[in-house]
């Protein structure tokens, strides 16, 4: 019952238009399968329980990606490496480590909201409030553009010195 | 290129399909599927090597019918009235043209070594 909600809850990542068309289906399948596994123990339920959140976050990415910039614009967040195939796959690693965090941000929400459940009056009065300008949001995007400003410096050394991913395999198709 | 484009060119813009959707066009080719169904038949054709997760399925069932290579109806016989999903003209067309450049790669393939082994 609780995966079952977790499963839910992270379906809340796609967009909204993706949830109206495939969101109750994508739960009965979900449904069917858990009762199918119920019965195998533990390690079975568990391997099955990550890999379908880490397919919902993973699915809900791309199509975000998509309802922002079309079919392929997430390519541009992955690396050559992966690009260089005719599909994409998507690094197991990423996707666990995607599950644990998002298994740590609604354990966080839960967590939230039990405390403020328990606390009757937590805000003591507080006077004017004066608008304070955050310096967090501009540093992540300077440094999200600073690394991506590198990552294509070295790729254009990587080009010009034809040894980038494009020419290898050129180099490879070609022998 | 548009969509409705048939022509060789507009095909191979979406070949070489990957396995995942090979497969899920597999399944459809045979017989209308639902979704747990479709994901019990890939795991089966594939000797459970290939096991996909509801997002994955889901996210390729998007695309698909997107492209309109497949479609969705209500199953009538289901009590549930579960959404099915079937190939379409085009989609029957294109799973034909990769399965045909696959069998043209292997015949190449065996051919290259079996002069390499000679």
């Amino acid at each position: 019952m609780l995966r079952l909600r977790l499963y839910q809850l992270a379906l809340r990542l796609y967009p909204a238009l993706y949830r109206e068309r495939f969101g109750e289906e994508m739960v009965a399948v979900f449904r069917e399968l858990q009762a199918e596994v119920v019965s195998r123990g533990v390690l079975p339920q568990s391997r099955f329980f990550v890999r379908e959140t880490a397919g919902v976050v993973a699915g809900a990415l791309r199509e975000h990606g998509r309802v922002w910039g079309g079919e392929h614009v997430w390519l541009l967040f992955s690396s050559r490496r992966f690009t260089m195939h005719t599909e994409f796959r998507f690094p197991k690693a990423t996707a666990v480590l995607m599950t644990i965090i998002l298994a740590g941000v609604v354990l966080a929400i839960q967590k939230g909201e039990a405390i403020q459940a328990s606390v009757p009056y937590a805000n003591p009065p507080v006077g004017s409030i004066h608008p304070v300008h955050s310096t967090l949001l501009p540093g992540v995007v300077i440094g999200l553009a600073s690394f991506y400003a590198a990552g294509l410096i070295g790729w254009a050394i990587l080009f010009a010195l034809r040894r980038s991913g494009v020419h290898r395999l050129d180099e490879t198709s070609a022998k | 290129m548009a969509w409705y484009d048939m022509s060789p060119e507009a095909t191979m813009e979406f070949l070489p399909l990957t396995e995942p959707v090979l497969l899920i066009l597999l399944s459809l080719a045979g017989q209308p599927r639902h979704g747990y169904s479709i994901l019990k038949d890939v795991e089966q054709m594939s000797d459970g090597r290939v096991t996909l997760s509801t997002g994955t399925l889901y996210g390729a069932l998007r695309r698909l019918l997107d492209e309109e290579w497949i479609e969705r109806f209500k199953e009538q016989e289901s009590s549930r009235g579960r959404q099915a999903y079937r190939l379409t003209a085009r989609g029957r067309r294109n799973l034909q043209f990769e399965v045909g450049r696959m069998k043209h790669l292997t015949r190449l393939a065996n051919l290259r070594i079996a002069v390499k082994e000679a």
